[in-house]
């Protein structure tokens, strides 16, 4: 087989390549050394070095210089730096593997940290919003405010009041629903930006039964939507819309001293 | 290297006296090459202080195929005058490279060569053997 085409470093490497494949620890050379495997003019040259090789293994060595003639006595194991181990392919692997699940863990923890009760449920209605038609709804078109006594009268829901900062928006139709976890659920459409309300009960703390409490408007997203949420009496109210967080502040602010 | 057994011999048990004693001092070099760094040394000096080989101009010949035979011929102390006439750094590079003893960085270390120096003496060298070979054991076709 005739040598394929090498450039000019891997032709240098080949050249002087060990005869020996257990001494090539060079990557470069190794990548050379592979490309010319086949080919006869490599061949004749590796079969060149080991004759000459095995003519010096047979040359006669004094008995006193042969007893200390072993590799263990005159070269040390070679010193592994910070610079070998920072290039080797498996070590980078590792460390890119690393930082990839240091992000995700940061992130995952720092998602945690702005976390508040129920912020699990308001994503999973985050996501019924994000699939939900008003064809489902029953039309009702009033204020959002209005929409509190409806949920006591005719579902027994109480506090589920939609809080004065979205009170006055218009609606378009509302209805109650059962969440995955038996958890009774209103959804109101509004006009407005094409904006859904969600009302459910706060997080509970299984040991005691207390509600889990938190101040003031929290946010939360997922897939695209965002949610503001508040607690009052028990209850949690979410506005929703497909959109950025920006495109809600102005709805919490306004009532704001 | 120096294509003489004795003085071979020589430079191996003063390179091992100096390991000795500074093993004894405590001073023994970080270098993990130190014992064959200093025997070429060694090797250096003493052909320097001897006969110098003349100069000439070696033919260069193709690596045959039939050269694995031509070189089983050899005795290993042709092969050693052969090594040892060879001019510096290539001598040294010859000598350590079919000690196959050292890896590819371990070898430009000792020799103190850039790769492209070393391989252009390797392969020098292997063709100029050649050549050498030709004339001396020639083989049918050769």
């Amino acid at each position: 087989m005739k040598m394929p085409p090498l450039s000019r470093r891997q032709r240098m490497l080949v050249l002087c390549a060990p005869f020996n494949e257990g001494r090539i620890t060079d990557r470069a050379m190794r990548a050379a050394v592979f490309r010319v495997k086949k080919a006869d003019e490599f061949n004749h040259q590796l079969a060149f070095d080991r004759a000459v090789a095995e003519v010096i293994k047979h040359a006669p060595v004094p008995p006193e210089v042969a007893e200390w003639f072993t590799k263990e006595t005159t070269v040390a194991p070679p010193k592994r730096t910070w610079k070998t181990i920072a290039t080797n392919p498996a070590i980078v692997a590792v460390g890119i593997a690393v930082v990839v699940i240091a992000t995700v863990f940061a992130f995952r923890l720092l998602e945690r940290m702005s976390d508040f009760p129920g912020a699990d449920t308001a994503r999973k209605l985050l996501t019924t919003a994000s699939s939900a038609h008003s064809l489902v709804l029953d039309p009702v078109e009033t204020d959002a405010g209005a929409l509190g006594d409806l949920f006591f009268m005719k579902h027994r829901l109480n506090h589920y009041d939609v809080p004065p900062e979205f009170a006055d928006l218009k609606t378009l139709g509302c209805r109650v629903f059962d969440d995955e976890e038996g958890h009774r659920v209103a959804q109101i459409f509004v006009i407005e930006k094409h904006m859904q309300f969600f009302l459910f009960p706060a997080e509970r703390d299984p040991k005691t039964g207390a509600t889990k409490e938190f101040s003031d408007w929290r946010y939360v997203d997922q897939e695209g939507w965002t949610g503001v949420v508040k607690q009052k009496n028990g209850v949690c109210f979410m506005a929703a819309l497909h959109g950025r967080e920006k495109e809600l502040t102005p709805y919490i602010e306004k009532v704001k001293p | 290297m120096t294509g003489e057994a004795g003085k071979a011999q020589e430079i191996f048990q003063a390179t091992m006296h100096e390991a000795a004693l500074r093993a004894a001092q405590g001073e023994l070099p970080k270098d993990r090459l130190w014992l064959f760094r200093d025997a070429r040394g060694r090797c250096l000096e003493a052909s320097e202080s001897g006969l110098q080989a003349e100069e000439v101009e070696m033919e260069h010949h193709e690596i045959a195929s039939c050269a694995p035979e031509q070189i089983g011929q050899l005795e290993p102390a042709q092969l050693a005058i052969w090594v040892s006439g060879a001019p510096e750094p290539q001598r040294s590079a010859l000598a350590l490279f079919y000690l196959d003893h050292f890896n590819h960085e371990d070898l430009l270390d000792l020799v103190e060569l850039k790769p492209a120096e070393f391989s252009k003496h390797i392969a020098n060298g292997r063709q100029q053997f050649q050549a050498w070979l030709n004339g001396t054991c020639p083989q049918e076709g050769t």
